[in-house]
């Protein structure tokens, strides 16, 4: 509970500071040298902390306008929720499955060969990469694939969504069938082996239950994963999501707000997740 | 295919076929217009096709990926370093400290790109900090950042392994915490720290991606308004894939190029990691009991105990190895050998003589001359040409500058040892080969031969007692574009083009007489029999001389300056040799080194002409002005006519204007005169133009289509002045600076080599990032491309 505390606490500093580095650094153009103006550090986290005791969330820049992110950013938390959500969400049954157990099959490992050559490139990578696939299906079908525009509706997020949960489901691919390829060498398996049980038997029951601490302890760096890649995502695809604060925007307020709700985000999808893993073992099992 | 990938990387910039700076202009050949953004395969010399401006992608990834490698190199190189040191403490810690796994944990959840983002965004665009910095910034910024994840992998690898039963063991036996870890756990994780290595570089390049996605280039971002566009500085990989992000909708070549080569980057990185790993991994894993679906291919290799070490033992691995290492090393020296071999103008021919001179009391010289000249074409020779340029003088000629006769008389021409027919025709002396020496490489020709020289003459002259011998060999012309290069000889500007040759001579003068010529060591006063050699010259000039007073002082780099003078003149010669030595020195210092060791100057009735490494000035004119002007110009053709070469009949205007360019800069630059009077002569020689009516004219025209001099030596000076006051923002502080900078780069881009109107351009239109258009006022470009 203390680590927990202690977590948050050093992630509440990090997003506080990252958000003011825009404001601290800058550039002397008749020296040419760097300035770190950490005086001013006071006064502007003074100014943020004054602005959410009086109840608001402040204001940030659209283009010309100036409006207030409380107004804004209940739509946009849940774009950007719903985006994370089903894409970990999704991975983590994809990876399990895939990787655990139905990997023996023919088929399957046709799949993985696929996914391991997908995990030699890096993400943004596949990003450009299939953004340039989906112009050139329409440009030769006329079947839009992607809406760019932020307004499209369910076409501007299944994209996005597909695209976010590409990097979690290869992590979490290659984390599971190595530790299953390591696991599948222990002794207690062998005995299960020479006590005749099934395979699926042993994979639910031995292996399985062996897995779980691995994965639940990558499961926030699997987080993470996603919204890195969500970050890219928004920027380049016009989804109107948390990033449109943190981006367009040098002032504290918003990207502090921004990156707070980024940390909501990846904690409802964290909760998400254990809830699945006890269902699952509520459902299948044997405790 | 990752030497592969760093050969390019080292060697890319060389490779490139185009500068950075260098355009695409709309052309329209073979009725096809090539208009950027070109697609790509569709020119030949545009491999991968340009961009919307019309930049070379090919060249600009050719000149990126050095930069994307290395980066990613040195920030993985920085953070594996104190990341696994770290790590390894920390792992060996009895119990690890709490706020130490927060922190880890903490710091993993916030995406690295976007800590380096936050940091790099203020100071990205339209950076007033140098590109180098840029990079050290980010190589900083990006290792540190990174390193805690390092350090929590490395931690728990240690942990895990400081529990091991051997460390115990190696504890029990009194080993310290240094001793563990170096030795006992530092091996263990050798192989995992190399997979990880590259692995992080793989990573880094996909930071740097992702920050290119948000514009955010490494080494600077230059951001143009209206239309907003951003640009990598550095044309490094990511930042290329990131400024073409926008051409998914149309032209997308232009984003897929540089998107395919860093896929391949990053994947040929990638397949190493998991080579390595997946022969890591099967040579320790246990065999599994169950089938898992996830068993590698290749088999474990296995530690042989107890077979005896060898030095050296065969293997298909080791061998492939060596070929890999063989192969990387030849192809870098073959692109380091290639890389100067396309600078300048082609010579298929080289020539290189051994001749000896004696001379008579009456003044007839006879000579032997001894040629080699070397076939460096593909093609096969019909004929050799010579430029024999003492025969033009013989009794009977039309030339006002010459007043006496000359009479030359070739007796005797050997190749090969064979009698060969030659044919003399004015100063075109052409030998026939036989038929079945066409096919040879080199060819000796002996030529005997005997000549006077004119009184008063025009460069190879007698005056008085001294006799000038300019140009008194048979001088071997030069085979270009698949023909002997050779063009009658006329009177006033040089008509003759020579390459770069070794000299031998020897002499035997009568008594009295002394000897400066081209040659490094002239034999000293008085001494009448002897030899004398010049390398890498393009003319061997000889001064036979009586009762001359010399001058001599020493310029930089022990360069010895002698002068030749009579005292029936009103020069000071002193005053001239300090002249000659200011600027000779000021040249050194701003162009480049002088290319011999002793530099000659004869003042004597006649033209002012260079040769290499001796001069003719004449003390006896009346404007004292255009006497010192000529000294320091007949000194940067040292430079420029001496070293960088053209041909003096086509492109008359490279060597003069440039010359004159120089010359004027002497006194702009080193002098600090003011710019009308040091570019004077320039001016004056465009006024006399314009007093003529000649109206414009350009440049480049052969010796016979000139209408004035002036348009070979003033135009050029002016205009490339004019251009430099244009343009020198792009490359310094002030003309005076860039100018000279100019000077230097282009005379150590085409040292010993031909240039032409063409390389010209495309040299001096890259530098200043001008069009071709750019020049129309004074050179005609229309026939360039043909």
């Amino acid at each position: 509970m203390v680590r927990a505390l202690q977590q948050i606490f050093i992630i509440f500093i990090l997003i506080l500071l990252l958000a003011a580095v825009p404001k601290i650094i800058s550039v002397d153009p008749s020296s040419g040298s760097l300035d770190w103006s950490f005086e001013s550090l006071p006064q502007i986290y003074g100014d943020f902390i004054k602005e959410l005791s009086g109840g608001s969330l402040g204001t940030y820049q659209l283009g010309r306008q100036t409006r207030p992110i409380a107004g804004d950013i209940a739509d946009n938390f849940t774009t950007s929720l719903l985006i994370v959500l089903i894409a970990v969400n999704a991975s983590l049954v994809i990876s399990l499955i895939f990787g655990l157990f139905i990997s023996r099959f023919k088929l399957t490992k046709l799949f993985g060969a696929f996914l391991n050559i997908l995990a030699s490139i890096p993400d943004f990578i596949i990003i450009v990469m299939s953004m340039i696939l989906a112009v050139k299906i329409y440009k030769m079908t006329g079947i839009r694939v992607i809406s760019l525009r932020p307004d499209g509706g369910a076409l501007n997020i299944w994209f996005p969504t597909v695209l976010a949960s590409l990097a979690p489901t290869l992590y979490l691919f290659k984390l599971v069938s190595v530790k299953y390829y390591q696991t599948s060498g222990e002794d207690y398996i062998k005995t299960a082996v020479a006590k005749g049980m099934s395979l699926n038997y042993i994979n639910f029951q031995h292996v399985f239950k062996n897995l779980e601490p691995f994965i639940k302890s990558e499961l926030i760096k699997v987080i993470s994963l996603a919204i890195g890649n969500l970050f890219i995502i928004e920027h380049i695809m016009n989804v109107s999501g948390i990033t449109k604060f943190i981006f367009q925007s040098t002032e504290v307020q918003p990207i502090a707000i921004g990156l707070f709700a980024m940390l909501l985000i990846s904690l409802i999808v964290y909760i998400s997740n254990r809830l699945i893993f006890y269902l699952f073992k509520r459902g299948f099992i044997y405790e | 295919m990752v030497a592969g990938l760093l050969f390019f990387s080292i060697f890319g910039p060389y490779l490139a076929p185009h500068s950075l700076t260098s355009a695409l202009e709309t052309q329209y050949t073979n009725g096809k217009v090539l208009a950027p953004p070109l697609e790509p395969f569709e020119s030949t010399s545009y491999p991968l096709g340009t961009d919307k401006w019309g930049y070379d992608l090919f060249s600009m990834i050719l000149n990126g990926l050095r930069y994307t490698v290395f980066i990613a190199a040195a920030v993985t190189m920085i953070k594996m370093a104190f990341g696994a040191i770290i790590g390894l403490y920390a792992g060996t810690l009895k119990r690890t400290p709490g706020w130490l796994i927060a922190f880890e944990n903490a710091w993993s959840y916030v995406p690295l790109f976007l800590i380096l983002y936050f940091f790099l965004a203020p100071i990205s665009f339209n950076s007033s900090l140098k590109q180098n910095v840029l990079i050290a910034y980010f190589i900083v910024i990006a290792s540190i950042i990174s390193i805690p994840s390092i350090v929590s992998s490395v931690r728990l690898k240690t942990a895990e392994l400081y529990k091991s039963v051997y460390v115990e063991a190696a504890k029990a036996l009194g080993a310290g915490k240094h001793r563990v870890i170096w030795k006992h756990i530092f091996p263990q994780l050798k192989e995992t720290f190399l997979v990880m290595f590259i692995l992080e570089i793989v990573y880094v390049i996909a930071l740097m991606g992702q920050l290119a996605l948000l514009n955010i280039f490494v080494g600077g971002t230059i951001m143009r308004f209206d239309p907003i566009i951003y640009l990598s500085a550095t044309k490094e990989l990511s930042g290329l894939v990131g400024q073409a992000r926008l051409n998914i909708y149309g032209n997308t070549h232009i984003l897929v190029a540089p998107l395919a080569v860093l896929l391949y980057t990053t994947v040929s990185f990638s397949l190493l990691a998991n080579g390595l790993k997946n022969r890591f991994q099967s040579n320790y894993q246990r065999t599994p009991w169950i089938r898992t679906g996830h068993e590698p291919f290749i088999q474990p290799s296995r530690k042989q105990y107890g077979r005896k070490k060898k030095f050296w033992s065969f293997s298909a691995q080791k061998a492939a190895f060596s070929a890999l290492v063989i192969a990387f090393a030849g192809a870098g020296i073959y692109v380091i050998a290639a890389k100067d071999a396309n600078i300048g103008v082609k010579s298929g021919s080289r020539a290189d003589y051994n001749i000896d001179l004696k001379m008579n009391g009456d003044g007839y010289f006879t000579a032997n001359a001894n040629i080699q000249v070397k076939n460096q074409s593909n093609k096969e020779w019909e004929e050799l040409v010579f430029y024999f340029i003492p025969n033009v003088f013989a009794e009977g000629h039309t030339f006002d500058s010459v007043e006496g006769t000359s009479e030359a008389v070739i007796g005797k021409v050997t190749v090969n040892g064979q009698k060969a027919s030659f044919k003399l025709k004015g100063d075109t002396l052409t030998i026939k080969l036989k038929p079945e020496m066409k096919d040879k490489s080199r060819h000796n020709v002996k030529i005997e031969y005997g000549f006077t020289v004119p009184d008063k003459g025009s460069r190879f002259s007698k005056v008085d007692t001294n006799y000038y011998l300019a140009q008194w060999y048979p001088m071997a012309a030069v085979y270009q574009k698949g023909k002997w290069n050779k063009e009658p000889y006329m009177e006033g500007l040089e008509t003759f083009h020579t390459g770069f040759s070794n000299f031998k001579v020897s002499y035997k003068l009568p008594k009295g007489y002394t000897l400066a010529s081209t040659a490094d060591k002239d034999p000293a006063e008085g001494k009448n029999e002897g030899n004398i050699k010049a390398k890498k010259v393009r003319d061997f000039f000889i001064a036979v001389m009586k009762d001359m007073e010399v001058h001599e002082t020493e310029a930089r780099d022990g360069v010895k300056i002698r002068l030749f003078s009579k005292s029936n003149h009103d020069k000071d010669p002193e005053a001239s040799l300090t002249l000659a030595k200011n600027a000779l020195t000021f040249y050194q210092d701003h162009i480049g080194d002088y290319p011999h060791e002793q530099l000659d100057i004869v003042l004597d009735d006649g033209q002012f002409m260079e040769y290499p490494g001796i001069v003719t000035i004449n003390p006896y004119g009346d404007d004292k002005r255009f006497y010192d002007i000529s000294i320091v110009h007949e000194i940067a053709h040292q430079y420029f006519y001496g070293v960088v070469a053209n041909d003096p009949y086509n492109n008359a205007w490279i060597d003069e204007g440039i010359t004159e360019f120089a010359t004027s800069m002497y006194f702009y630059a080193g002098q600090n005169q003011a710019e009308r009077q040091a570019f004077g002569l320039s001016h004056f020689r465009m006024e006399a133009i314009e007093e003529a009516g000649l109206g414009r004219h350009y440049s480049n025209v052969p010796v016979n289509e000139v209408k004035h001099s002036g348009y070979i030596y003033g135009q050029p000076a002016l205009e490339i002045l004019k251009m430099i006051q244009e343009k020198y923002t792009l490359k310094g502080e002030s003309p005076k600076e860039v100018g000279m900078q100019f000077l230097s780069d282009y005379y150590q881009n085409f040292r010993y080599k031909e240039v032409d109107t063409k390389e010209f351009i495309s040299y001096t239109k890259d530098y200043f990032s001008v069009p071709t258009g750019y020049f129309n006022n004074w050179i005609d470009t229309s026939k360039l491309n043909s």
